[in-house]
């Protein structure tokens, strides 16, 4: 009850403060109707002879009185200048329209010329008034209003230029008519420009513009126009009439030829504008001006015609590109160049060859095959058990990849695209091998994916129960089927689903290759080593290849991240060597352990895991004269050609290894260097170990999608594009071809 | 009546003097004129277009504050940045107050861009500043300008067309414009705009350096108009 009450009297005590308070506010010196300024008297007025209502005409406006010689701005401004601003703070369900522009003049000053207004110029602002707004009711007076508050910029110029500023407000009464300003409004209105009924037509046309009106009234026919474009930046602003520009009438029809500036950076596809007839012929309530939107045609000269493609260049471009559309699949992730494919291709026969001799891979592999060599009798039987073992076992493989490929799917939008540029792959792969690394030294074991029970199961059919033989071969092999499979996945990752397939195909080949080939040839199998310990020591070697993978992507990470970045991937690594570790543990140990070194592993992510991913910006070359290597960039291309320079491009990445060799063998080599010499040869490097679009796109308009490449241009020629390893002779010949 | 001999050494010495005057005035002027004629020469056929984006920017000779003669081509090799400034202009100070260029010229020319700042405020404006007043003035903003260029007699505006002050030209090493137009994306003289605006000249020379095309290459810049001799 008390707080009630109290809560009471506070309401009161705020209703009667709020009610002194326009009282109050009106004694201290509060922003007004006006502003005084040495150079102007600006006023906020209103016009609203129906009084505020929903529906009811109501105008506000900023009335600006120049000092002589004074002007501010209209809404194009001209060379300099800025137009003024208005911003209206008004009550709810009160919206203001758009400064309806009186007609400018132009105002020369020298060889510039400005759009502006001298003299007195009112700038009106329709008011909205919608069945939302509330007006407050004051109370004492029981009259209410609507309450204008403003705040306006305005540059005002004579040769000095001034910024200023000013903050009205304006109570209108609801009811009775606010028609003090009457003259002024009507005067704003009839300076308003009419709209024309025909858009008319603006065409390009070199360097100028051909404006075509129809439909400009009888009266105005065969007078002389002014031209004001309200896109900035358009046409030369101080152009003359009928000097530098020129303007004629073909009976109705007005037109007109507008030198574009020199410096335009507007390129408007509808230009807005107004032409007013001159201040000799105007008459008192007859249109002055009128306004249309004109659609531009033609096509507007290249505000920069730098970096331009020779023809011969974009002839060559096309055709490298056609042919590459033509002789490459639609893919949507990169395609690798042929020759790294084939080599990839190899190396997984190889790897599912290698996989044969894992621990857990041979003695499966040695007890079928010794069991050909055995029964020697039946030979096709033999060949078909063979086919039929090689086929469960690549579609397998395939399988495997299938599965990964749908995870890729899902990724996609994530961008596999450039997959090395990004050093959070790079982490992640740097990762991966690490954790294959281990598995090879023996710190912990893959699961095997199904229980030995179903590796039992026979088939009734011998040529299903070969086949099944294969599939199985591959599950109970998956402990150390599990590193190989996780190189070809960080390598088909960034391949197309074909690519992808047909690598996992080759891994399951090599893998069932000992055992087909001995189905053909028995004498094989005889050839084949026993079980035993060296295995395992096979297996342990194979961990360093890993860990060198491991040691490449840390330096690529390193070109991309910085040192900080390099060192706390090492540092992460090592964290997760010791988590792998700690899981291979047993009980309480197992627990305490991989807790701890868990949550310091977070610890230390939450502290300094960002400088993985952080791109650190390439030190800059210094354009140095003695420095061989430019850095490559479209302009810098053009204006060497242009120059009558020849130009080699290496478009090249930290994370591409051929890139690396062909720039320590080919690329260093003193012949090759002094061929480019005597041949003045600029040479660009174009590093893309980082995302950058404009490489993206110079590759893609080469008809590539990846590093490396290297190109060969000399003016007016078509650029050669070399292999991407780059033999010295090669090279050389090319550049005698210069 | 003779004039006692100190009298008439000091009158010997104030003519000395006089005629020093004279000649240094003297040999100024024709310094000046040599370097007008010099730059309307360079000028030559540019004198009535100026260059836009992507052409080759006119070459000029022009003094400095300090009396030293530059000549664009001499920098060949290097980034140039013009600007166009008159410290009578509320916009140049909003941009100079604010320590704005001054950190847009050092940012510049520690990456080693050549920076000139370009008066071409006629003699008889309000605002003309002499030379020397013009170097004190950029001092006591901390300015750093590779150099201030006088061109009272505009030729250097007129050829470039440099219409507002601040008004930005960006030269490239080939002597080629790449860059024309405002100091920063907001056309205001309030410098509270600044932070929220987009530096172009920041921006193109970021670009530039980093061997992409500048994304604006051609804005609208805003200002006083320059106060060319008419």
């Amino acid at each position: 009850m008390i707080l009630s009450r109290f809560q009471f009297l506070a309401t009161f005590l705020v209703a009667t403060a709020a009610a002194c308070m326009p009282a109050a506010a009106q004694l201290a010196s509060r922003p007004g109707a006006a502003v005084t300024t040495p150079h102007v008297r600006a006023e906020l007025v209103a016009h609203a002879p129906n009084g505020v209502s929903p529906g009811a005409p109501v105008w506000v406006g900023l009335q600006i009185t120049h000092q002589p010689e004074w002007h501010t701005y209209w809404k194009n401004a001209g060379d300099s200048g800025l137009p003024t601003e208005l911003n209206w703070t008004l009550p709810a369900g009160v919206a203001a329209g758009e400064i309806a522009w009186p007609v400018p003049k132009k105002i020369p000053i020298g060889n510039l010329a400005n759009y502006g207004y001298e003299g007195t110029v009112l700038l009106p602002v329709p008011l909205e008034v919608s069945s939302n707004f509330k007006p407050p009711l004051a109370l004492g007076t029981g009259a209410s209003g609507l309450d204008v508050r403003l705040k306006a910029t305005w540059l005002v110029c004579r040769k000095e230029c001034i910024p200023e500023e000013g903050e009205f407000t304006l109570a209108l009464p609801l009811q009775g008519s606010t028609a003090l300003h009457k003259t002024e409004f009507d005067a704003a209105q009839a300076a308003q420009p009419q709209p024309l009924d025909k858009p008319g037509t603006v065409e390009v046309s070199g360097n100028n513009l051909q404006v075509r009106l129809d439909g400009l009234p009888a009266a105005v026919q065969g007078k002389a126009l002014g031209f004001f474009p309200e896109t900035p930046e358009l046409i030369r602003t101080a152009a003359v009439s009928g000097k530098d520009w020129t303007q004629s009438w073909q009976g109705g029809t007005w037109t007109a030829t507008l030198p574009l500036a020199d410096q335009r950076s507007a390129s408007p596809t509808t230009l807005p504008l107004v032409v007013t007839l001159a201040e000799a012929d105007r008459q008192p309530g007859q249109p002055v001006a009128w306004r249309t939107e004109a659609p531009v045609s033609g096509t507007w000269p290249t505000a920069a015609p730098r970096a331009e493609v020779s023809p011969a260049l974009q002839a060559a471009l096309a055709a490298n590109a056609a042919n590459a559309a033509a002789a490459a699949p639609p893919a949507d992730l990169p395609a690798q160049p042929a020759g790294t494919f084939i080599v990839a291709l190899l190396g997984a026969v190889l790897g599912g060859l290698l996989l044969n001799l894992m621990p857990c891979v041979f003695p499966i592999l040695a007890i079928k095959v010794l069991g050909f060599a055995r029964q020697a009798g039946n030979r096709s039987a033999h060949r078909t058990a063979g086919l039929a073992y090689t086929g469960g076992v690549m579609l397998s493989f395939l399988a495997l990849g299938g599965a990964m490929l749908a995870l890729r799917a899902a990724g996609a939008q994530l961008g596999w695209g450039f997959q090395l540029q990004s050093p959070a792959v790079v982490a992640a792969l740097a990762a991966l091998f690490t954790l294959i690394g281990l598995n090879l030294v023996g710190l912990f074991e893959f699961g095997r994916a199904a229980p030995l029970s179903v590796c039992s199961a026979q088939a009734k059919h011998p040529i299903a129960n070969d086949f099944l033989s294969g599939v199985l071969a591959v599950v109970i092999a998956s402990p150390c089927t599990a590193p190989f499979m996780g190189v070809s996945l960080g390598f088909a990752i960034g391949l197309p689903a074909a690519q992808a397939l047909l690598l996992f195909a080759a891994l399951g080949l090599g893998l069932a290759l000992p055992y087909l080939v001995a189905g053909f040839v028995p004498a094989i199998a005889r050839l084949l080593p026993k079980p035993g310990p060296w295995m395992n020591t096979l297996r342990r070697l194979l961990a360093f290849p890993m860990f060198a993978t491991v040691a490449w992507l840390v330096w690529v990470l390193g070109q991309q991240s910085g040192i900080d970045g390099a060192g706390t991937l090492l540092a992460l690594l090592v964290c997760m060597a010791a988590i792998v570790w700690a899981l291979t543990l047993r009980g309480r140990t197992r627990l305490v352990i991989a807790t701890v070194l868990v949550a310091f592993t977070a610890v230390l992510t939450a502290a300094i895991g960002r400088n993985v991913l952080q791109t650190v910006e390439p030190a800059r070359l210094a354009s140095g004269a003695g420095q061989r290597w430019q850095p490559w960039s479209a302009e810098r291309v053009a204006e060497l050609t242009g120059a009558g320079q020849p130009v080699f491009i290496d478009f090249t990445a930290a994370w591409c290894v051929t890139c690396q060799y062909n720039k320590k063998a080919t690329l260093a080599d003193a012949e090759v260097l002094a061929d480019f010499d005597s041949k003045k040869v600029a040479m660009l490097r174009a590093d893309w170990t980082r995302r950058d679009p404009a490489i993206t796109a110079a590759l893609t308009s080469l008809g590539r999608s990846g590093v490396p490449l290297y190109v060969l241009q000399a003016p007016g020629k078509a650029p050669v594009v070399l292999t991407e390893i780059l033999g010295k002779d090669e090279v050389r010949a090319a550049l005698s071809a210069l | 009546m003779s004039l006692s001999p100190s009298s008439d050494s000091r009158s010997i010495r104030a003519a000395r003097h006089a005629r020093a005057a004279l000649s240094r005035a003297s040999r100024r002027a024709v310094v000046a004129a040599a370097v007008a004629l010099g730059a309307s020469f360079l000028m030559g056929n540019n004198a009535f277009a100026a260059p836009a984006v992507g052409q080759q920017a006119p070459d000029f000779v022009a003094v400095d504050t300090s009396g030293a003669k530059h000549k664009l081509s001499d920098f060949a090799g290097k980034f140039v940045v013009l600007e166009w400034t008159n410290p009578g202009c509320p916009f140049v100070r909003k941009h100079y107050n604010s320590g704005n260029m001054p950190a847009t010229q050092k940012s510049a020319t520690a990456q080693g861009v050549v920076w000139l700042s370009v008066n071409s405020t006629e003699r008889a404006a309000s605002d003309y500043l002499q030379p020397a007043a013009l170097d004190a003035w950029m001092k006591s903003q901390k300015a750093s300008p590779t150099a201030v260029l006088m061109d009272e007699d505009g030729v250097i505006g007129q050829a470039y067309g440099a219409r507002t002050t601040p008004h930005i030209f960006i030269i490239d090493p080939k002597g080629m414009l790449v860059y024309a137009g405002g100091i920063d994306s907001i056309a205001s003289a309030r410098p509270d705009d600044i932070k929220s605006a987009t530096n172009y000249v920041n921006q193109a020379l970021g670009e530039a350096f980093g061997g992409k095309p500048i994304s604006a290459a051609s804005t609208r810049p805003y200002g006083c108009s320059v106060k060319y001799k008419t």
